[in-house]
């Protein structure tokens, strides 16, 4: 018996020694912060993931995310076909001007733009420590702080003073008393990144590389903040400086910017566009299905494209707001659809983003941030705030004449502003700039009050959201909510 | 558990050596009796007590059963008491012999119990443990067990929260005690402490069948020595083992049918049409400035407009829907099982095949179960065995739960229009998904559970082989190595026919959950004198390896392959977790007299899943118990046959806070670059190396009582939880980049009462045998990060209904307080702060008093928890005849309804208590809980409040069994050892206020933070079999 005695122990021993029962675990299939961030490779996943930020439920999202909400439905462009109630109770916020503090949209937007900076923050911190080539380095540094820009950029035009992190956080205490910077002060470093971007980035995207940011976006965007902050020379510079690239161009039609069927080397007008991929991979676009008319289903949509979901739908103001023959309309909105039963459902809906016979939630039409007939517009609206009212007419005929409209002659500074404002609108239309447009020109309140919305002047600012308030006491809310 | 007859073999060494001290002491009195005491059957008993009475003068019988004692004189009486047995009083008089034969009486007090790493005696019990014999578990049939255990055991909450063939079960011990991690008590099969993995239920792998018995481990004392996973209790499941003796085979068959308990009433094709034209135009009117009701369509917009089909009702035929998805289902259940053995070798092998079909049109379960359990003695030292459980499951599922939109087969039968036939006229299948005006579609119910394919299946085995070694005669080692092998997969596919919309799907996901555990156990077993010792010390390992592939696949040219090969394969994950575990445990039993108990353990855990910097914690308990009765001053008399006072307090802990949660990570944050999908990354989580396991103390008082001659017998218990350091998901300002943070954080309580009573109301030929338990717990967040955080939580793809903060129960209802409808409009006009609002709509709270309706205006206003549950059970025994009448129940808790809010939004359940119950006009106000009928109304009276909140306490005929055994001559006659026939009728009657299909049921799941939500779960059956047990 001592044999086995001693067989017992020994196997007790063996079975407790030859397999594996090390305490120090680390995750086999993801990947853990002890491992990354060391390679090229690293890096360029890293950045992807800055860019796959904007696919975030409170940026763009597959089109149907908080930005358009905000910028659109918003505005006097759209309004909601869902009926009230249910999961469309925060769409009429939009609607009726009565916001809920917790209102989860202008929640996401808060949330997934800060999301999308601490990826950048994140890439930054570790680039200069890293060990892998000048151009690699200089390329994510230009990206990275042109795209941190960008989410600021629309964080301080949607909430004004916002919390200015320009560094990791690593602990989840980290920012728990951080209170609000001066909008100021996050302009100031927008136009500080975009500024360094302009340095770092390359003039020329291949093909292959579609959806990266270049130089052009970095001016661009520029020409845009300093537009913006009222700062016309340094816009008219950078604007300038994008025209004279003879990079970009207008297309000669109107309806050609929009389908997938434009590749990325034949659209001359996208200077940087949210990218979508249809294939059920989670990169498809739902501004067809989402946004074609409610319940639409199978006769609009075809077989498997969704039900249609209404969610931003063109209101009669806007239906009103395209001139007689403009070749903009049909290829923007629609009013009517024939039902499977061959009746006509009269019902507006957005077409700009139309990929007809796309699977639900999962067209390829890319969408715009940065476009060239923008720029235009852009500089136009520059030279005339610079007092050469009718040079800035000559950029502004440009895009009335691209939609078959008649040439806009002797304007006078104001009513320049006016014409421009409506270009604007109409050229631009469900592409997230119609709200952003307003305020900027302090024509938001006076246009949606004329139009009976229940706007008030603290509108042009949007709430805070409730949970970042009482997760930090040095955080205020915004007047008025 | 195996060494239990060494146990016994050992008892009567020790006793005869107790016996010898004894009698050396009592030589010197020179007045003797001496006898033997004999059982029932004239088998001689060791151990009994034989004592003068109003003395402390006394002995115990040797291992012959034979007794000598001084007495002081002829008029001495002597009291004979023995544990399960009636005690006596005999006059000595003259004699100098006295035989006694005791009678049984309670056998419960020596009986084993099986404790964490070894067994005690019930009697010497200090921990609260309750044992749940395999009769009891075998009289309900169910898949599993879980389902079984439901009203048997105080303190042990079992809610079927599925009723589908192998559907899930909640099962909490005292409690919720933890808001983010796992609230499922430690299974325990045979030793080995096992992780509950796969598709369903995973506690369907055990066939109820193969169980000898469960032990429900409560209190810190008990769970202690389960350590860092020993805080939400512990079930151990022991599965039956050979005796040595004859061979003895058993045959259980049975078979039934079941059906669903109740219908809802729903409204005919003409009161929908009359319904939906309301609601549309009570809403147009609403929304749309200057319309009005007779408005044609051309003018509304399509949400608004009123169907073409409605301008003649009385054209439209009524479909019962729900007959188109219930049918009365077959279950069955074969089971073959032999055992038996010899001093040296014993065995119990069986064999299992279940199949349940559901009442629910195309579910249904089938489960192949084996067993085999060897033991064998190869010396006088060394004993090994080996037990073996393989099993294989199959699931077919249907999507029974949540809403229509996303395939609920109830939502959908609920609401589909009336008037819409299941099947057009061609035979193909209706649907109502292509509309114009505005209507919701819904895809056809029968259609979803025909071809929208779940399957689940699952292949366990589990195999745990051990070797004890006598050392010495009290010094055993005891080695066990353990293998789970756990593999399980899943199809589904869901084809575009359902909706046209949807373009078809396909899914496979197979996974598997495989870990091995060796424990080394040295176990000290000793009784000298008065005192008695039972220690134990012991190391152990434990690794888990789990792992999961799934794939995805769309583009189907066409339906003919259902699975992921008949389209693109569109996406593809793989998730690999390792655990390990390491253990010291140690436990001392001290007794004194048999009188003063005192249990001490400790076991300190190392685990992967803690962070750096806390890798190790140490869990220890300690508890007494004192048994009054066995007190000098309580010999004698004849009330009180045991009574014994307990208390323990301990540290355990709840390691189920997820794996590599103290490590930072990074996931995917996908892109399309150059039109190609390309991976991109981002940080998920913050890196805690501090995160480590939730720590529960818990303090427990009990109480065990028996009167006339354990005729009665009361467990009380009183205990106080509380568990700290919780695995706590902070919220964390999303200037971060995360909104949220794991960290250790907060204070839950439990505090509750349990008392269970078991009464043997008669005795004679006719027995009636009364159990009956009751627990009272309360739940309460004491702490938070912040005290006025608050976690809002849902299921079922709803809107945030429940809220987990200081002060109240985990997952509180939280929402509007429901305070009426309005009855007429100068009510609702008067009422300024919902300027919205008219007649027949819903009024609510202005909470926080600022004159307007927000979100601000929500409060707790609801729990899904019972204030009370209990079982209530009887056993009516006459000859071979025996009828039991399980039945149990809950009390206070309320059901959020959400059948009832999709019916409120307009038109999309037809139920008819809201048709008739409905606000109309002001002279047809309704029942004053259901608002008037409209679509989209500005007032929005879908809002979640209390008025969607229901009573759902019930009392529940959980199952009647009519037994009848054959008589023994008739049995022999026919050449078989036992024959049992039996009927038995499960979910009976169901007393309840509440509307819905079960008040139990709820498709929360294990959820405990959004829990009490009814949304189309599927509901339980009341099923009919008939059986018979045959033995040979």
């Amino acid at each position: 018996m001592k044999i086995s005695l001693f067989a017992l122990i020994l196997s007790a021993c063996l079975l407790g020694a030859c397999q594996d029962v090390s305490l120090d675990q680390v995750p086999q299939t993801e990947r853990s912060e002890a491992n990354f961030y060391q390679t090229n490779a690293d890096f360029y996943n890293a950045i992807v993931g800055v860019y796959g930020a904007l696919k975030l439920t409170g940026i763009v999202e597959k089109g149907s995310g908080s930005y358009l909400y905000m910028t659109e439905l918003v505005s006097d462009n759209t309004d909601t076909g869902q009926a009230r109630g249910g999961t469309a109770t925060e769409l009429y916020y939009f609607e009726d001007f009565n916001f809920a503090l917790s209102s989860t949209t202008i929640s996401n937007a808060w949330t997934s733009h800060y999301a999308g900076i601490a990826r950048t923050n994140s890439i930054l911190d570790r680039l200069a420590a890293v060990n892998i080539p000048q151009a690699s380095k200089d390329r994510f540094e230009g990206e990275a702080k042109f795209m941190r820009a960008l989410f600021y950029f629309n964080l301080v035009r949607f909430f004004g003073d916002v919390q200015l992190a320009t560094h990791e956080i690593t602990s989840p205490y980290g920012a728990n008393s951080l209170p609000r910077s001066p909008a100021a002060d996050v302009y100031a470093l927008i136009i500080s990144d975009l500024k360094t971007a302009e340095t770092k980035l390359p003039t020329t995207i291949p093909a292959s590389e579609a959806g990266r940011a270049s130089v052009w976006a970095a001016k661009s965007l520029l020409g845009k903040v300093y537009l913006t902050l009222k700062q016309y020379d340094n816009a008219a510079t950078k604007l300038k400086e994008v025209i004279d690239g003879n990079v970009f161009s207008l297309m000669p039609k109107y309806a050609d910017i929009f389908p997938a069927t434009t590749s990325f080397v034949n659209n001359k007008e996208y200077i940087f566009a949210v990218q979508y991929k249809s294939g059920q991979v989670g990169q498809g676009s739902d501004l067809w299905s989402n946004w074609a008319a409610v319940n639409a289903s199978v006769a609009l949509l075809g077989a498997g494209g969704g039900t249609g979901g209404g969610f931003n739908r063109p209101t009669a103001d806007m239906d009103a707001a395209y001139e007689a023959g403009d070749l903009r309309k049909d290829a923007s909105m629609l009013n009517s659809y024939k039902a499977a039963n061959g009746t006509t459902v009269n019902e507006r809906y957005v077409v700009k983003f139309r990929q007809q016979g796309a699977l639900n939630q999962d067209s390829d039409v890319d969408f715009p941030l940065l476009r060239y007939a923008d720029v235009l517009l852009m500089y136009g609206e520059t030279l005339n705030e610079l007092g050469r009212t009718s040079e800035g007419l000559t950029y502004l005929n440009q895009i009335r004449k691209r939609a078959g409209l008649a040439d806009k002659m002797d304007l006078s500074q104001a009513d320049f502003r006016l014409a421009m404002e409506q270009e604007r609108r109409v050229e631009l239309a469900f592409e997230g700039h119609r709200w952003f447009d307003l305020v900027r020109t302090g024509r938001f309140i006076p246009v949606m009050t004329t139009k009976g919305y229940k706007v008030k002047d603290f509108n042009q600012l949007y709430l805070i959201p409730q949970r970042e308030i009482d997760l930090n006491k040095a955080i205020t809310q915004n007047t008025g909510y | 558990m195996n060494n239990l007859s060494l146990y016994h073999c050992r008892a009567g060494l020790l006793g005869l050596a107790l016996l010898l001290t004894l009698s050396q002491l009592l030589a010197q009195t020179p007045s003797l009796v001496s006898g033997r005491v004999t059982d029932e059957g004239g088998q001689p008993l060791p151990g009994v007590t034989v004592l003068v009475k109003n003395s402390s003068n006394g002995t115990t019988t040797n291992a012959e059963g034979v007794y000598r004692l001084s007495v002081p004189g002829n008029n001495a009486t002597i009291v004979v008491s023995y544990v399960g047995y009636l005690s006596q009083e005999i006059a000595v008089n003259t004699r100098s012999t006295i035989d006694v034969q005791l009678a049984p009486g309670d056998k419960t007090l020596n009986e084993v119990v099986v404790v964490g790493y070894g067994t005690q005696q019930k009697k010497d019990l200090t921990g609260a443990i309750a044992t749940v014999g395999s009769r009891d578990i075998q009289k309900v049939p169910v898949s599993g067990f879980d389902q079984a255990l439901k009203g048997q055991v105080a303190g042990l909450q079992i809610t079927n929260t599925s009723g589908a063939p192998g559907g899930n079960t909640s099962v909490l011990i005292r409690g919720i005690s933890s808001i983010t991690g796992g609230n499922e008590p430690l299974y325990v099969i045979d030793g080995f402490p096992v992780n509950n993995a796969g598709f369903g239920n995973p506690l369907n792998t055990i066939n109820p069948g193969d169980i000898e018995s469960i032990d429900v481990l409560k209190d810190a004392s008990a769970t202690a020595i389960y350590g860092s996973r020993g805080s939400n209790g512990v079930i151990i499941i022991t599965t039956k083992q050979g005796k040595s003796g004859k061979a003895k085979i058993d045959v259980n068959v049975y078979t039934g049918f079941q059906q669903v308990t109740k219908k809802i009433e729903m409204m005919n094709a003409q009161e929908y049409a009359s319904w939906v034209t309301e609601a549309r135009n009570a809403s147009y009117l609403d929304n749309v400035a200057g319309a009005s009701a007779s408005d044609p369509n051309s003018k509304r917009a399509s949400s608004y407009q009123i169907p073409a089909i409605f301008q003649d009702p009385s054209k439209l035929t009524t479909t019962d829907w729900q007959d188109a998805i219930f049918r009365t289902a077959p279950i069955q259940n074969y089971q073959v099982s032999a055992s038996g053995g010899t001093d040296n070798f014993r065995y119990a092998l069986s064999g299992s095949y279940f199949n349940q079909q559901g009442i629910i049109i195309s579910s249904g379960l089938q489960r192949y179960t084996f067993r085999a359990n060897l033991e064998g003695k190869l010396s006088d030292k060394l004993n090994i065995g080996v037990n073996l459980t393989p099993s294989y499951t199959d699931q077919n599922d249907v999507n029974a739960e949540g809403h229509y939109g996303a395939l609920g087969i109830l939502s959908a039968a609920q609401s589909m229009p009336p008037f819409v036939p299941v099947y057009n006229a061609d035979g193909s299948y209706s649907s109502y998904i292509v509309v114009t005006e505005g209507q919701p579609s819904i895809a056809n119910p029968v259609q979803i559970a025909n071809e929208y394919k779940i399957h689940p299946s699952q292949f366990r085995i589990l195999g745990n082989a051990f070797a004890t070694y006598s050392i010495l005669k009290d010094l055993k080692l005891r080695v066990t190595f353990g293998t789970d092998i756990n593999q399980f997969k899943r199809r589904t596919w869901t084809p575009n026919t359902i909706n046209p919309s949807n373009p078809s799907t396909a899914e496979a996901r197979n996974g598997e959950d495989n870990s091995w555990l060796n424990e080394n156990t040295l176990n000290y077993k000793r009784q000298f004198n008065d005192h008695s010792i039972d220690a134990i010390i012991g190391y152990t390992a434990q690794r888990s390896y789990s792992n999961q592939t799934i794939a995805t696949a769309g583009n189907f040219p066409d339906n003919l392959i259902p699975n992921i090969n008949g389209g693109t394969v569109t996406s593809g994950s793989e998730s690999t977790q390792i655990y390990t575990l390491q253990s010291f445990l140690a436990r001392v039993n001290y007794g004194y007299k048999d009188k003063y108990l005192i249990t001490a353990t400790l076991r300190r855990d190392g685990s992967s899943r803690f962070g750096a910097n806390n890798r190790w914690g140490t869990f220890p308990s300690a508890s007494v118990g004192w048994r009054i009765s066995e007190e000098g001053f309580m010999k004698g008399q004849t009330v009180v046959s045991d009574l014994k006072l307990r208390a323990s307090y301990g540290l355990t802990g709840n390691n189920a806070i997820g794996n590599y949660r103290a490590i930072g990570q990074l996931s995917g944050a996908n892109y399309v670059i150059g039109d190609v999908l390309t991976p991109g990354l981002g940080r998920s989580s913050f890196t805690n190396p501090e995160l480590g396991w939730e720590s529960t103390t818990q303090v427990d008082v009990g109480l065990d009582f028996s009167l006339l001659n354990s005729r009665l017998s009361f467990t009380a218990d009183y205990y106080r939880k509380v568990n700290s350091n919780m695995l706590f998901t902070i919220q964390t300002p999303a200037v971060t980049g995360l909104t949220s943070a794991v960290v250790n954080l907060g204070k839950v309580e439990n505090k509750g009462v349990e008392l269970s009573m078991s009464s043997r109301n008669l005795v004679g030929a006719f027995k009636w045998n009364t159990n009956f338990n009751i627990t009272f717990n309360r739940n309460k967040v004491l702490e938070m990060s912040t005290d006025a955080e608050r976690i809002l939580s849902a299921s079922g793809g709803r809107p945030a209904y429940a809220v987990t903060q200081a002060g109240y129960p985990i997952g509180s209802f939280f929402g509007r307080r429901f305070l009426g409808i309005f009855r007429t409009e100068e009510e609702a006009k008067a009422y300024t702060v919902q300027p919205n609002a008219h007649a027949g709509d819903v009024k609510w709270k202005d909470i926080d008093g600022n004159g307007v309706i927000n979100d601000n205006d929500k409060e707790v206003i609801g729990s899904p928890y019972p204030k009370y549950f209990f079982g209530f059970n009887n056993t009516f025994t006459y000859k071979g005849f025996s009828l039991d009448i399980m039945t149990s129940g809950q009390v206070g808790q309320q059901v959020y309804n959400n059948s009832f809010y999709l019916n409120n939004s307009g038109v999309q359940n037809n139920a008819q208590y809201v048709y008739d119950n409905r606000w109309v006009s002001p002279d047809q106000p309704g029942n004053g809980l259901f608002g008037r009928a409209i679509r989209g109304g500005k007032n929005d009276n879908t809002q979640y409040s209390s008025v969607y909140l229901f009573d759902a306490s019930f009392w529940r005929i959980r199952n009647v069994t009519l037994a009848y055994a054959l008589p023994n001559t008739l049995v022999n006659r026919l050449g078989l050892g036992a024959v049992r026939v039996y009927a038995t009728a499960t979910n009976l009657y169901t007393f309840t206020s509440y509307f819905g299909y079960d008040p139990e049921t709820n498709i929360s799941g294990d959820s405990f933070t959004s829990f009490g939500l009814d949304f189309g779960a599927y509901p339980q059956a009341r099923t009919v079999t008939f059986g018979v047990n045959l033995s040979f």
